[in-house]
Order: structure tokens, then sequence, then C-alpha cells
């Protein structure tokens, strides 16, 4: 009983267009709020809907839009971040080749209610199938006069145009992401400023992620209280689309209820474990989560109980291992895709990340040593003192791994090689 | 004022001050390598963490990145803090060389330093390294990337602080690099900072390799006299020999940073040729013998013929030491002069230009740096002054609306509005444009004395004035010729430039001439008037410590110390008297025998000691007096005898600023000639590398001033059928001279511009800087 708010139009084969999305009520919120709403009246619905970030941050885009002062300086910018680079999560991928409009309008919005002219969609250049549709349904929204000058004769107006990525991870990071529109070297911003104060070519910019802005006409429809309601607990608010990966027998996107527990999410949706593997820990929210343990395996999948229980959900790409898999062998790969995509700035993610990746590598291949254990677990945390969000979420799977698989790691250094591994 | 506690030591620091400063005022160190004061902070290396025990955000941060705040308890020693600054040597020396010994860097190197300090000693990694190819720079910077740390400060200073592209970061991760898209020659004329701003051995000086560690050099503090900024620098000398200069930190003139003229232009001290004994007639003789020669026939002349007989001629590169013992000889002689100016428009324009200063509408660079419109008139900071580009970029970079008023097609590493016109045009458009400060605070007028005359000047100052006048705190900023023209202008007694002198040569009323350090050769605008008197004196003595070709010609040649044996003080443009310390003894450089060999070395047996007087000691022997005994004597004898030097003795750290206090400038013709019809305006224009009588001699610099060039307008160079890379030979008088042409879009109509260069050796008759040539005889010699 999957509860789809934002893939209830998806299908099989082909997006929703245009004249389908109309059809079932779409651009009627943004038609009704342009004409008879303020701009505050989107930013209070999504505070008081409790709608937090899905790119991974899980801020509150409510409250994010709050801080777009009344007297800040013009024109302001709408980006959308359809970069999608965190390990697997393809959930914004989906969404827009399920419902582009659902973002168009759903960016259109979130610029009324910021009061921004130009609007921008930063996409992955994999994503050029997706690209492409955007441009195509941009122009198509243009022509109905939903996008361009005097929008639904409300005298709002607000233009889109997508941007391809330069196609390094960092990219997808909110603020290298401005810098790499500036043309500039896609090396994070340290806020203060914050980009809604100085954000684009220092003017106010809102950032937020594909599946963020689908929610919000949604939200603009139906209400923040229908909103929270969509969620499996109280603490949670709204359904969230789970990228499921890995050892289950159906990977896939699911919406599901806010906080569906872990094992819902595998039995239920996923299949179930692959052959006849039993599940051993899963990477809950993309390749910068913590890793969580078979102990963890009912705990309900919502930012606020996993943040509790002191995990991340990220952006709840759940990619899930079974009892065959090493995990040694897993993080060496998720380190040596960080060690890649660093973007160069500052000394703990550009050199103590490879350093990181060569330790667990040694492991791995059998020339680890018992003092590389305690070297990891004090590099790992050392990550937290790195400039952006970048090096502590490349660090989070191997401080999980010394704290929940000591013993796997500590078996590969007495044995001089990986147990996974066939001997030789 | 937040009071913090760092280290259980209490400080009070000015608000906006970052607990990095903070700490340094309290004499504690905090490791860094991406914080300078002069670029910010970016916190990017992470090297300079500490623990903020109590205060907004607590638990271990970059110290560069956090203002201190008033309750602020801080750790530096703090177990987590100290830890993770141990891990990031350890991280950043993952990949470095540890080749210190063949490292050029090494001994003054801060990632040496920090790594000895943060008791980083074992290696723990067993990974390789990553390498490196290296990049052909040019001629003064040396590039050996596989020693980077990726701290930013080179781009962060050659792109954002100084405005310069050509040098960048490429690549992402493990794999950044720092250089130039492909290799090729540094383009900016301040790219030797990169040797003082990189904390490794990435960016060294090249000329100077291997010659030295920083402790085998005696390190003098200096002041730059190549051009009249005075910006201070560290002279490193050894073996009684310059070996290298540095940029040295001033709060008042340069800040933390020199350009490459300054950095290289040294070479004259030590180059073969220079003159290092006396020279009578064409044979060698004792320094001490030809001085007395040269009193004695001069002093026969004066009692044969009259004190009025002999003419004295200085220059604004002596010091005021040689400059004020020259008018003290004159003084007790009788004898003409000295003067110091050897053209009439420009000379009289500098000079109006230092009279004009007063201590109300002075400004320095530093104070430059925060004015909020800037108008700049006949100058062009990047090759007259170069350092002065790079004050003018800080104000504009904080928000600085800059205006230009020049002939030339000037390129400025920052946004400007260029209005370009003729010279004979500049006041009138000078007239227009000051309504563009009408809305600012603190605007200033920027002014050059290289094309303008004496008549712009006044109205630039009145400009000031009435600025001031309606409640803005307005100044003034005149670039004058040479580093110590302004000590020229407060000196001079006498209304005559060389030109002037070269007159009374010519019409038999002088019959010796003693020229004291002087570029009369170089930059006397009639060539042939000037060989024709040298002709018909009686007697030439030449006093320099640079081999002039008016050296070469002088009957009796005496040579002198260079600043870097003698020290002295030199006034720069804004009137700051500063003293500059000697670096070394003179005397030949003490030369190694043995072609380099394995130690032990022996020396030359021949070390000659400091045999040779500064040109103001010449200058009293000449006048027939004892001079001074010591500098201190010198100075106490200078303020005694010169009212207007008498401020030199409150002169501390920052120099002291002395001014000419109302003084009337000399009345040369002030203005320049208008255009005839048919016509082109030939300018000679100065450029950073090229025309600086002392920096020409530097081979380094040589390379980089490219080919004699002439610069048209499109207009111009479109009616002649002349295309941009295209030879063409002008003609005057005295005969054809080639040129390789440049086309601009910006530059006045009407005009040529040629910079001055090493290789150009020509002075076009009856000109100043400015010449009128007739259109029909430009000629073009090769297609492009
Ligand atoms: C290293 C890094 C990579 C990121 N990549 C993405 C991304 O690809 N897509 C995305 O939406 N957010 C990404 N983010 C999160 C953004 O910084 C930002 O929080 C988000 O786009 C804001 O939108 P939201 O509040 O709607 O999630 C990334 C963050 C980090 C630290
Ligand atoms: S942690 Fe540092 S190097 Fe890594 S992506 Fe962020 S700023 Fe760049
Ligand atoms: S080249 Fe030098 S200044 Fe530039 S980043 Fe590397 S270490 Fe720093
Ligand atoms: S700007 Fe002038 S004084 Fe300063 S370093 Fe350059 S030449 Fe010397
Ligand atoms: S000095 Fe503070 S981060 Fe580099």
């Amino acid at each position: 009983m999957e509860s789809r708010v934002l893939l209830k139009n998806r299908k099989p084969d082909r997006i929703l267009d245009l004249a389908e999305y109309r059809a079932s009520g779409g651009y009627s919120a943004a038609a009704e709020m342009l004409q008879t709403g303020r701009p505050a009246d989107v930013q209070e619905a999504l505070e008081a809907a409790g709608l937090l970030g899905r790119g991974g941050a899980a801020f509150s885009m409510g409250v994010k839009l709050s801080t777009v002062a009344e007297y800040a300086p013009f024109p302001r910018y709408m980006v959308c971040n359809a970069d999608e680079m965190e390990p697997g999560t393809f959930k914004d991928r989906v969404l827009i080749h399920t419902s582009p409009h659902l973002l168009i309008e759903g960016m259109l919005l979130a610029a009324f209610s910021a009061r921004a002219e130009h609007g921008i969609i930063f996409i992955r250049p994999e994503y050029e199938n997706a690209a492409r549709i955007l441009e195509r349904e941009v122009a198509l929204a243009r022509e109905q006069g939903l996008l361009g000058k005097n929008i639904f004769n409300s005298g709002f107006d607000f233009d889109i145009v997508v941007h391809r990525s330069g196609g390094r991870y960092i990219c997808g990071e909110g603020t290298a992401l401005l810098n790499a529109l500036e043309g500039k070297r896609p090396n994070p911003r340290k806020p203060p400023p914050y980009p809604t104060v100085k954000g684009l070519w220092q003017l106010p910019t809102v950032v937020q992620n594909v599946e963020t802005l689908c929610f919000v006409p949604h939200v603009v429809q139906n209400g923040a209280e229908w909103f929270r309601n969509l969620a499996a607990g109280p603490d949670e608010a709204g359904t969230k689309i789970y990228s499921v990966s890995g050892r289950v027998r159906r990977p896939g996107c699911y919406e599901l209820p806010m906080g569906t527990a872990l094992s819902e999410i595998i039995e239920t949706h996923a299949g179930g474990m692959a052959g006849n593997g039993r599940f051993k820990a899963c990477l809950p929210g993309g390749a910068s989560t913590r890793y969580m343990p078979e102990s963890m395996y009912h705990r309900e999948m919502g930012y606020q109980s996993l943040s509790d229980a002191g995990f991340r959900l990220g952006t709840a790409a759940v990619m899930v291992f079974d009892h065959s898999a090493c995990l040694v062998g897993a993080t060496v790969n998720l380190l040596a895709f960080f060690a890649r995509e660093s973007c160069g700035w500052c000394t703990p993610c550009r050199d103590g990340l490879p350093y990181l990746h060569d330790l667990l590598r040694r492991i791995e291949n059998g020339q680890g040593r018992a003092e590389f254990v305690p070297m990891l677990r004090e590099m790992a945390g050392q990550m937290g003192l790195a400039y952006c969000a970048f090096a502590p979420g490349a660090a989070a799977p191997v401080e999980s791994l010394i704290t929940y698989f000591e013993d796997e790691v500590r078996e590969h250094i007495k044995a001089g090689r990986c147990p996974f591994r066939e001997a030789e | 004022m937040p009071k913090l506690i760092i280290d259980n030591l209490e400080i009070e620091v000015p608000e906006g001050t970052r607990v990095i400063e903070a700490a340094e005022k309290l004499g504690i160190y905090i490791p860094r390598f991406c914080f300078h004061h002069a670029l910010g902070a970016v916190g990017a290396c992470r090297v300079c963490a500490v623990k903020v025990l109590e205060g907004a955000v607590e638990g271990v941060q970059m110290s560069c990145m956090i203002d201190a705040q008033d309750g602020m308890k801080v750790s530096t020693t703090d177990p987590e803090a100290a830890d993770f600054r141990r891990s990031v040597i350890e991280w950043l020396m993952l990949n470095h060389p540890h080749d210190c010994p063949v490292c050029d860097e090494g001994g003054h190197c801060l990632l040496q330093d920090l790594t000895v300090a943060g008791g980083h000693s074992i290696r723990r990694y067993e990974g390789g390294k990553r390498t490196y190819t290296d990049q052909y720079l040019g001629p003064l910077v040396q590039h050996e990337m596989n020693r980077c740390i990726q701290c930013y400060r080179c781009v962060r200073f050659y792109r954002e602080y100084s405005g310069y592209n050509d040098l960048g970061v490429t690549g992402i991760a493990g794999r950044v690099y720092f250089g130039r898209l492909r290799e090729g020659v540094l383009e900016s004329p301040f790219a030797g900072n990169l040797i003082d701003i990189c904390p490794t051995g990435v960016f060294t000086d090249k000329p100077s390799r291997y010659t030295g560690r920083r402790w085998d050099f005696e390190r003098t503090p200096g002041v730059c006299i190549h051009c009249s900024l005075g910006c201070r620098t560290t002279v490193s000398a050894r073996y009684r020999q310059v070996g290298r200069m540095e940029g040295r930190f001033s709060q008042r003139v340069n800040g933390d940073f020199i350009c490459d003229r300054g950095r290289y232009g040294f070479y004259y001290a030590d180059r073969p040729g220079r003159p290092r004994s006396g020279r009578i007639s064409g044979q060698t003789v004792s320094v001490d013998q030809a001085v007395y020669e040269a009193r004695d026939r001069l002093q026969r002349i004066t009692e044969e013929h009259g004190p009025q007989a002999v003419g004295v001629i200085g220059s604004g590169r002596s010091s005021l030491q040689t400059q004020s013992a020259m008018v003290h000889l004159c003084r007790t002689t009788g004898w003409q002069g000295p003067v110091f100016r050897n053209t009439r428009i420009t000379g009289a324009a500098a000079d109006t230009a230092a009279c004009a200063l007063n201590p109300e509408n002075a400004v320095s660079m530093r104070e430059l740096e925060t004015a909020d419109a800037i108008l700049a008139v006949g100058a062009d900071p990047v090759n007259e002054a170069p350092v002065l580009a790079l004050a003018m970029r800080q104000a504009q970079r904080a928000g600085a609306q800059i205006t230009a008023i020049d002939p030339r097609p000037l390129e400025w590493p920052f946004d400007f509005e260029h209005l370009a016109c003729r010279a004979e045009e500049i006041g009138e458009a000078l007239a227009s444009a000051a309504e563009r400060l009408s809305d600012s605070r603190r605007p200033v007028v920027i002014c050059g004395t290289e094309i303008t005359d004496a008549g712009i000047v006044l109205q630039a100052a009145d400009l000031v004035a009435g600025l001031r006048g309606s409640g803005k705190t307005a100044g003034l900023f005149c670039t004058l010729p040479q580093a110590n023209s302004f000590g020229a202008a407060l000196l001079d007694e006498c209304n005559a430039c060389a030109a002037d002198l070269a007159a009374r040569v010519e019409a038999g009323q002088i019959r010796a001439l003693a020229v004291i350090e002087s570029d009369l050769w170089h930059d006397f605008p009639d060539r042939p008037q000037l060989e024709k008197a040298l002709e018909k004196l009686d007697l030439l003595v030449s006093v320099d410590f640079l081999d002039t070709p008016l050296f070469e010609k002088a009957d009796i040649g005496i040579p002198s110390l260079t600043v870097f044996e003698a020290g002295g003080i030199y006034v720069n443009q804004e009137g700051r008297a500063q003293q500059v310390r000697p670096a070394h003894t003179g005397g030949l450089p003490i030369t190694v025998t043995g072609a380099g060999d394995h130690p032990p070395r022996t020396f030359a047996p021949n070390v000659p000691g400091r045999d040779m007087p500064a040109a103001w000691v010449t200058a009293f022997c000449l006048a027939g007096q004892a001079p001074p005994e010591t500098d201190a004597q010198m100075t106490a004898w200078m303020r005694y005898n010169f009212a207007v030097l008498s401020d030199l003795a409150r002169m501390d750290a920052d120099g002291v600023r002395l001014f000419a206090g109302g003084k009337t400038p000399i009345a040369h013709e002030a203005t320049m000639p208008e255009k005839p019809e048919q016509c082109l305006e030939l300018l000679l224009a100065a450029a950073v590398f090229g025309g600086e009588p002392m920096s020409d001699y530097s081979q380094c610099l040589r390379e980089l001033a490219g080919l004699p060039a002439v610069w048209m307008d499109r207009a111009d160079a479109d009616r002649h059928g002349i295309a941009a890379g295209d030879r063409v030979g002008l003609g005057f008088e005295n005969g054809e001279v080639s040129f390789v042409v440049r086309i601009s879009d910006h530059m006045a109509p009407g005009v040529l511009v040629v910079y001055r260069h090493p290789d150009i050796d020509w002075q076009p008759r009856a000109g100043d800087t400015r010449y009128n040539i007739r259109e029909d005889r430009i000629r073009r010699i090769e297609k492009a």
C-alpha cells in the first residue's frame, strides 16, 4: 500500500504531459495562489507542514524561505538542485520522468514566495534525457503562460532555464553549485552569509532539491495538516521516496509514509532480501550516511526517528547489504569515490580521505595492521573538522564500520586476507 | 572592543579581529598556511585549529575563521585541537617531497617550520606520492608543483588581489594544480610576489636559485628606488653582493607586496662593467686620484672663468644626502646648479606636484585603498608606479569607481572607465570629469607627471582643494619620475633644468660640468644638442655607480656607492622620507675560487675593502671640504643646513613626511605645444620593464620587455593601411627607428605611444616626452 503523492501519476513508459497534468488539477494551486495569495502564505504553509529538504540536509523549506528578507535586493533566484550525484539515489530522476510539471509548478510557487524572477534547474549531465524533457516542458509551460511575464495575470514574472552541471559530485552541494553557476570552481562557500541572503552573484537565492519542490503544490493545495498526516509517525511529516538498492528482490523507488520501518520497506515493498541473503546492514540515505546494523532492522525510517538513533536519513537511498557482503570492501569502494570527488579545497578531505582509503584498502587486501584501526577511527572523526559537509559524510561509512563491524575489520587483519573472498 | 582569553592570557582587540590575529598580538603564533593578513581568511588548510572553551560556538574551530568575541575563552594547546593540527600536517606531508636539502625554500619554509614544530617526523603513510609536471613561467619565477600544499594563496594573490588571470587552479581532489593553462611567461608584473606568498618551495626566486639559504644572507630592511613610491623591501646580501629582494610589510606605503621591477631591478649593483676605480682620460687611476684631479681642475676653471663656468647636474635617483651635498657644493663654490631635472615640461610638472602636496591633501597608498572614487589624470600606474595599481585595485574591489583620463592604451588589472583623449586635451577632460567625484566622500585624484605639464598638476591640486572645501576628505596622489624626485624638489634652489645648462654650454658660458648620478644621456630630450654641448666642454666630470654612456665619455670618472652600500634617505612621492641602511660593505663581490667545487673554499686573494666613496662624500671633496664622518653626522648636518629637512629628526619606522611648505616650484615653460596639422603626436611613455635606468641593467627584466613597439589607434592604423604586428619605421630628424605595431581600440586617436624600451636609444629632437611626427614620416617596412 504505497501512499502516492508525488508518484501518483507515474506511468511505466512516459511522462505525464502538460494537458494530463492540468486535467488532474495541476497548476490550479499556483493559479489560485498567484491570483489571490500572498508570498508569505506559501512560506507559512510550508513551515507549518514541516516540509524538510529532501536533498540530504533535511532543513525546513519554510524556515529557509523565511530568511529571504522582505527588503532584500532583486533579482532573486530560485534554484532547483537536480544534480543527484549521491550514490544510490535515483528519486529525482524518476520524479522528472514522471511529472515534470509538478516540479515546474513547485518552482513557480517557491519563486512566488521568495519573489524570485529567475529559475534555474541545475541538472546532472548524465540526466540528458531528463534535461531535454525539462527544456521541452518549460517551453510548453511558457507557451501556455504558466511561465514568463505576468503569470495568471498576477503581475508575477518567473522563468526557468535548465543548466547542465559540469558533472562532479561536489557540484550538488548547495553553495558549490552557486559557484559553479557563476562559472567559478565548485568549491563550497562557508555561510554566513547564507544563500538566501547572498547567493548567486551575491543576490538572494533559494536552493531546493527536486523532491522538496515537488511537494510544494501539494502542500499549498491540501494544507499543512494533510501533509503532516501523510507520515507514519507523529514526529514526521509527509511521504518520502525511498530509493532502495542492493541485495533486495525488487530494487526501486517507493514513495511511502515518512517513517516507514526499514523492515517493512525491504519486506513489503522491495520484495524481501534477494536470494537466501540475511540482512546485515544498510546505508539508509546514500553513501554519506552511517551504516545501520542489524539491530536497527525495525527502525522507522524518518528524519526524526533516525536522528534520535544517531543515524541520518540523508536522501533515503537505502542500500542493503546481506551477510555475504564484505563491508570493508564496500567501504573501500565508497572511499575511492569520495577521495576522487573531493573538491580539493581543504586538507582533511583532499588528503585525509585518500589516506583513509589507503589504510582500508590495505586491510581489505590483507596488508592491514592492528594500529590501523585506531588511526581509522581518529581520522574519520577528524573529518568532522573539514570545510564542508562532504568530508564528514564521506567518513560516516568508515566511522560506523569501525563502530559496528570492528570484528570484521580485525578479522581481515588477523587472517591477512578478506574472509569473504574465496581463499586463493 | 571584545575582550577574550587565549591560553589564560587576556587581550582586548578591535571588533572584527580574528582569533588567530588576537593570539598573535599575545605572542602566540597559531600555525597557518592559507591565512594571510593581506589575502584574508578562507579556511582551506585547517591547520589553525584551536578549541573554543567558552563562546558562541564551542569546540574545535578554525581560528582564522572566527571573530574574537567578548568573553570568549580559547585554548590553543587543547589536545583535541593539537592532535587535529598534527593530522593536518601529516596529511599535507603525504605527497610532499622529503628533499628539503635541494629545495630552495628550505630555511625559510613555513611548511618545514610547522612540520618540525608540530612534531611530525616519522612517516606512517605507506602509499605513493603524486607528482606533477612543472611549468616554465618565465625568467623570474621557478615552478616546482610537487611541493604544493594547496593553500590557494598563490591564486588568491594572483587573481583576486592583483587581478591577473593567467595563473589559476585546475583539477579537483588530490590533483589540483596551480599553474597556467599552458606554460609560458607569467603576465603579471607582480608575479614575483608568488615567491613571498607561497609557504612552500613551489614558487621560488629563479635568478637567485641555489645561491644561498636564508641564514646565509645578511638581511637588511631596504627601500626600493626603482620608482617614486618607495616600497619597503628586504635586501638579502652575501659575499658583498645583493642576492635577492623581497617585499617588506609597511603599514603606510606598499603593504605587503612589491612589483617585479623593484624585486629584480638590483642587478646593476654588481655587474662586471660597474665603475669601481677612478678614471682620468680613459686611464684607470685610484679613486682618490680621480677625486683630487677633478677638484683641482674644477678649481682652476673657476679661477680662470669665474664660478659661473661650472655647472652641476644631479638627479632624482640620488639619496637626499647626495642631493643636499650637491646643493651645498654649489652654495660654497658659486657653481651653477645643481639641476635635478633633465626636461623642461615634465620636470616642471614633477616639481609642481611635489610643491602642491601639503599635510592636508597628501594621502598614502594605504589611505588610497579606502577611497570611494578615484580619478587618474595622465597617470599609468602599472607602468609608472606599479604597486599603486595594486592599491587602486583594492579600492576598486571595495567599491570605488575609477576613471582614467589618458591618451595611452591603458591596461589595468581592474575595472575602470577610460576617457581617452590627447595629452593637450587632458585639462579640458579633467574639468568636465570633476563632477564624477561629486557623490563620493573620500575621493582621490591621481596625477601623473610623465605626460602632463605643470598646468594639469595645478588643476588637479585645485580640484582636490575644491573637494576638500565642500567637506570631502579628498586626497591628491601624484607620481613622480624617480625615487627621490621629491627630495630634489625640496632642495632645488636654482631655477633651471639640464636643458638650460646645455644651452649655456653651447653659448660658451659654462666650460665644465660635474654630473653626479645623472641620467642625462638617458632622458635629455635632444641628443644632438647634448652631444654638441659635451663636445664644447673643457671638462666633464661624472660621478656614478652606473657605467652610463656619460661616464664613459667623461674626462674624469669617479665611482660611487649604490644604495645597498651607502644607504641613504629617499623621499617618496607623498613626501615620506625613508631611511635605508646599507646592506653590505662596498667593494668587489667576494668571488669563490675553485669554480664552485666542493668545500673547502678559498676566497680570491684580492679582496678590496670599502674602497669607493658615496657620491655625497665626493661632492664634499669636490668643494674642497671634509665630509661629515658618519651617516648620523651627515643627517644632523642636513637638518642643520636645510630648513625643509629639519623634520628628519622625527623619522621613525614609518619614515617622516616632509613638505615643501609653500615653496613655489621652478617655473619652466608650463605647457606643451599644440599639435600641428598633418601630424600624429608621439608619446614616449614609461614601461614597467624598460626605460628605468637602473633596472634596465637586469638581464631577467630585459627578457620581459618584449620587442620595441608603437601603439596606434585603430582608425589611424587603418588610414595608413597598417595592421597589428606590422613593422613600421618612424622617421625622425636624426634617422628612422623601427617598431612593431600594436593596435588599440581604447586609446586617443591621433596619438602614437611608444613605451620606453632598453633597446631603443633614441631622443627625438626638441621634444620632451612628446614629439609631433608628420604622417608622411610613418612607413611600413614589413607586413606581419
Ligand atoms: C557533498 C554534497 C553533495 C550534495 N549533492 C546534492 C545533490 O546532488 N542534490 C541535492 O539536491 N542536494 C545535494 N546536496 C544538498 C545540498 O547542499 C542542499 O542542502 C540541498 O540542495 C538543499 O535543498 P533541500 O533543502 O530541498 O534538500 C549535497 C550536499 C553535499 C554536502
Ligand atoms: S570537505 Fe573540503 S575538500 Fe571536501 S568537498 Fe568540502 S570543501 Fe571541498
Ligand atoms: S603553489 Fe604555493 S601558494 Fe599556491 S597553493 Fe601551492 S603551496 Fe599554496
Ligand atoms: S612600485 Fe615602484 S617602489 Fe614599489 S617595488 Fe615597484 S618599482 Fe619599487
Ligand atoms: S589558516 Fe585557518 S584554515 Fe588555513
